[in-house]
């Protein structure tokens, strides 16, 4: 097997965001206070199954709510972090990153013979990217990215559906640090999360394009008859992370209630559109234009 | 054993199955989504409750809203935006019920007849069709809209183009005028009143003005299903296809089979030709299988189903169109911002449009917020102000075209209600082989391989894509001349929602699969009866009334060639779906 555990390994998890959401929870902790926390009952050095999936839940989220205050920004630490802040409610008020996960990891039709080589070939693939990494991060032992890494493949393999959010996430990300390689570390566990609106906008570029060398990333888990339809995967999905925050942020969704089909409140989004809200009919009638009523012929 | 088994009860499925009701045959129709029974139960006005195209009650799946709606594989940004269920894409269309433009059909000889998509054309005259329009048109009924804020608004646009007001139901030059619509006039207090307490039926009748086309029309309140305003399947054609015992003599009622998707299309050899005997199809709630045998087979599950259906049935494909010559008219967005009220949220959805025969055409939009932001964030010209995505065109509109993302929408947005009017690019385009329904290499559902649909909107032809920048122009000039003080185009990626001609019907049989009569050139007692059966985009008219005069006209033909009957339609008069026996009979039956 091809050793895993190399510079450009390790650089290729902190561009799709594990590295740093590992450190940034505490899950794996920096080398110069204490090595990998182990979970007692396997023995050795091996980080515990569920630590790691409610980290990645929490990179996912974390990379959604970058992604949700791009599409509508409001006055929240992501809005201020992409230099876009605003005084009205945005797209967090309206939990539009609760809306895109649950659509994602429950309502998307896409087969999870799709998403897990997706998901393996971004957490798993080599990336030979060469960046340089933090010495924060660069600094970890192998040992414990090794752990981490054997943790990460063990969850993928383990679990029977890939969350398309955690997908979608490492997605994100992985582009996010290839148009700012600084964003590997700072606040937020995402990198994606950690761009400015204008470098949002470039990480989209790539989505679309779609950018050459994302495809081929992709392309190598995927099996034979799938090569080659990365590409419009990809545009389809570039598209769509934009579409659908927007349409949740402005729907009703965050205050619907599903058991009476009414509303708990006003919707975000008709308080920022100013719209009359649903109805049975209006006062709207004109009259028939140049008072025609039939035509024939 | 049934004489018919018409599969999907969409636009096109049900005309068939009332036409041949009513001629007496015992016919099946099998849906693949869920039939609303009752809508004031199960609908609400709400958008993502309504049209999020993964939970709504508007989606592609089945009637348990807790499993994941159908996947279908759009390799290229795109939005293909198909319900299943009763009513099929009628449930959540506008009514808009224009003529094709006869420059769209064989024999055309006007003077612009070279204009049209001229190597695809319908097999048989304009003319032809006139009698089945017309009998389309009594049945549903398709009446000329009412107006309001927004319509009046671009009307005022309209004026300004220097083109008439069409006054004829045919289109025969450039023009503008009021929408033909399958939307009942508004009668009593509908249109005059926001008292939910006095739009109760009778009081109010037909369209309320309430803006919700897109959610499903269930107004007026308590209105009898067959008299409810807006006139998609399932308020016209299926009440009387389940009730055609009462308005028509000899008639029988349909049988309909509900949230059972359509796997298997059987044939044998018959005095040496192929031919259909049956289907066979899943029940989604159990699982379970079933086949049942006819006489004739009626395929009318959309552009996209039927070639799918066709292809995992191993039915023939010899010249290989199965699936190809798709048309959407490649649809553009054009939006203006106004200092005064557009009623962007009220009433009818579109009401009003330009018709530009040899470029297609344009009409007017109105919509809630949730669809509103949607709309303005789905282009193939990356972000303005960001990147173009190797588009991103410049033109009269104002900055580059593209979405609005960010603080730009925010803003825009915060006009929504009242200041904004969008006008939807109807784009005359060509049949092409490479837009098509082919089988995915994805994973098979439970109904077998999934279909692919290719859209390659960058390489449509010269023409098509001339076509699309001339009406974008023209919509701007619309926007400018009403007053809009700013001008977006989107420059939409392909939202895949009229939909044409992807088993079409042609004059050779090298580019089509349907003869004239809509029956299968390679199986015997095969017919197709959705859109994919037209000959190819009409010249950008909606094709909802087109396909139902074409359905109609097919009913004929398989009356006379497998059950030796005659044809009625010009010699008998129709009865208006709204008829009150209806209206009695379905409360017979607690429908």
């Amino acid at each position: 097997m091809t050793p895993r555990y190399t510079p450009s390994r390790r650089a290729f998890l902190a561009r799709i965001g594990v590295l740093g959401a590992a450190l940034g929870t505490g899950l794996l902790e920096a080398p110069n206070r204490a090595s990998v926390r182990t979970d007692a009952t396997a023995g050795g050095a091996s980080l515990a199954l569920p630590q790691l999936e409610a980290l990645l839940g929490e990179l996912a989220r974390d990379t959604l709510n970058g992604l949700t205050t791009f599409v509508v920004p409001g006055p929240d630490r992501y809005s201020r972090a992409q230099g876009t802040p605003r005084r009205e409610p945005g797209a967090l008020d309206a939990k539009a990153t609760d809306f895109m996960i649950e659509a994602l990891d429950n309502f998307v039709p896409f087969p999870q013979e799709l998403a897990r080589p997706v998901a393996t070939a971004l957490s798993t693939g080599l990336s030979g990217l060469g960046i340089e990494l933090p010495l924060e991060l660069g600094g970890i032992l192998p040992i414990a990215l090794g752990t981490l890494d054997d943790a990460l493949a063990e969850l993928l393999a383990s679990q029977d559906t890939i969350p398309l959010s955690l997908a979608i996430a490492l997605l994100l990300n992985l582009v996010a640090t290839q148009v700012n390689p600084l964003a590997v570390r700072g606040v937020f566990l995402s990198p994606f999360a950690r761009l400015s609106f204008a470098d949002k906008a470039r990480a989209f570029a790539l989505l679309e394009g779609p950018d050459a060398d994302l495809v081929e990333l992709l392309d190598t888990e995927l099996p034979e008859p799938l090569h080659e339809s990365v590409s419009g995967i990809l545009r389809f999905v570039g598209g769509a992370l934009l579409e659908f925050p927007a349409f949740g942020s402005y729907s009703e969704w965050a205050v619907f209630d599903p058991a009476t089909k009414t509303l708990r409140s006003t919707p975000v989004g008709w308080q920022l559109t100013g719209y009359g809200g649903v109805s049975d009919g209006w006062d709207e009638l004109l009259g028939y234009y140049q008072d025609r009523t039939e035509v024939t012929g | 054993m049934r004489d018919v088994i018409v599969v999907g009860a969409g636009g096109g499925g049900p005309v068939v199955a009332k036409e041949l009701a009513a001629r007496g045959l015992g016919v099946l129709v099998i849906e693949a989504g869920p039939r609303h029974a009752a809508p004031r139960n199960e609908w609400t006005h709400f958008e993502n409750d309504a049209n999020n195209p993964l939970t709504g009650f508007f989606r592609f799946g089945p009637a348990d809203r807790t499993q994941p709606a159908w996947f279908r594989e759009t390799p290229q940004n795109s939005f293909l935006w198909q319900l299943s269920g009763v009513g099929g894409t009628t449930q959540h269309y506008y009514g808009n019920s224009p003529r094709a433009y006869p420059g769209a059909f064989a024999g055309y000889a006007g003077s612009d007849a070279g204009a049209y998509d001229v190597a695809h054309r319908f097999p048989f005259p304009y003319d032809e069709l006139v009698p089945y329009y017309e009998w389309v048109e009594a049945t549903l009924p398709v009446q000329t809209a009412a107006m309001g804020t927004k319509e009046a608004r671009f009307f005022r646009g309209a004026e300004t183009l220097g083109i008439p007001v069409q006054t004829t139901k045919t289109t025969t030059t450039a023009s503008y005028r009021p929408q033909e619509n399958a939307i009942l006039q508004p009668g009593g207090t509908a249109g005059r009143t926001r008292d939910p307490n006095q739009l109760h039926f009778p009081q109010a009748t037909g369209c309320t003005f309430c803006g919700h086309c897109f959610q499903g029309c269930m107004e007026p309140i308590s209105a009898p299903r067959n008299q409810f305003a807006k006139r998609s399947t399932d308020n016209s054609y299926v009440p009387m296809a389940l009730t055609a015992d009462v308005w028509t003599p000899g008639g029988a009622p349909i049988e309909l089979v509900t949230d059972a998707f359509v796997t298997q299309v059987h044939t044998e050899e018959r005095n040496g030709q192929l031919t259909a005997i049956g289907v066979s199809w899943r029940d989604n709630a159990s699982g379970d299988e079933h086949r049942e045998d006819a006489t004739v087979v009626v395929l009318a599950a959309g552009c996209t189903e039927t070639p799918r259906l066709w292809l995992n049935s191993g039915l023939p494909n010899p010249n290989d169109w199965v699936g190809r010559g798709y048309t959407d008219h490649f649809f553009d967005w054009v939006v203006g911002r106004f200092d005064e009220v557009t009623g962007s949220s009220k009433g009818v959805g579109s009401s009003a449009r330009c018709d530009f025969p040899g470029l297609g055409g344009l009409e007017n939009v109105g919509l809630p917020p949730a669809i509103q932001a949607f709309s303005m964030t789905l282009s193939d010209s990356g972000i303005r102000g960001h990147y173009g995505n190797g588009r991103g065109a410049t033109g009269p509109w104002d900055g580059p075209a593209g979405r609005l993302i960010g603080p730009e929408l925010k803003d825009a947005l915060a006009d929504h209600a009242d200041k904004l009017l969008n006008v939807l690019v109807i784009t005359d385009d060509d049949v092409e082989a490479q837009n098509r329904v082919t089988l995915s290499a994805l994973p098979a559902d439970a109904h077998g391989p999934p279909p692919k649909v290719q859209f390659h909107q960058r390489q449509r032809t010269a023409r098509t894509l001339a076509n699309r920048e001339k009406l974008a122009h023209k919509a701007v000039d619309l926007l400018r001349g009403a007053g809009a003080r700013a001008v977006y185009r989107i420059d939409w990626a392909p939202l895949i929602l009229h939909v044409q001609s992807s088993m079409r019907m042609g004059e050779s049989d090298r580019d089509s699969v349907l003869d004239e009569s809509a029956e299968s050139r390679w199986v015997k007692g095969l017919f197709v009866a959705d859109n994919s059966a037209l000959a190819n985009g009409l010249g950008g008219p909606n094709p909802t009334l087109t396909t139902q005069a074409l359905a109609t006209r097919t009913s004929e033909r398989i009356f006379q060639r497998y059950f030796g009957g005659d044809p009625w339609v010009r010699s008998e008069a129709p009865v208006v779906s709204t008829d009150e026996r209806i209206s009695r009979r379905l409360a017979e039956l607690g429908l």
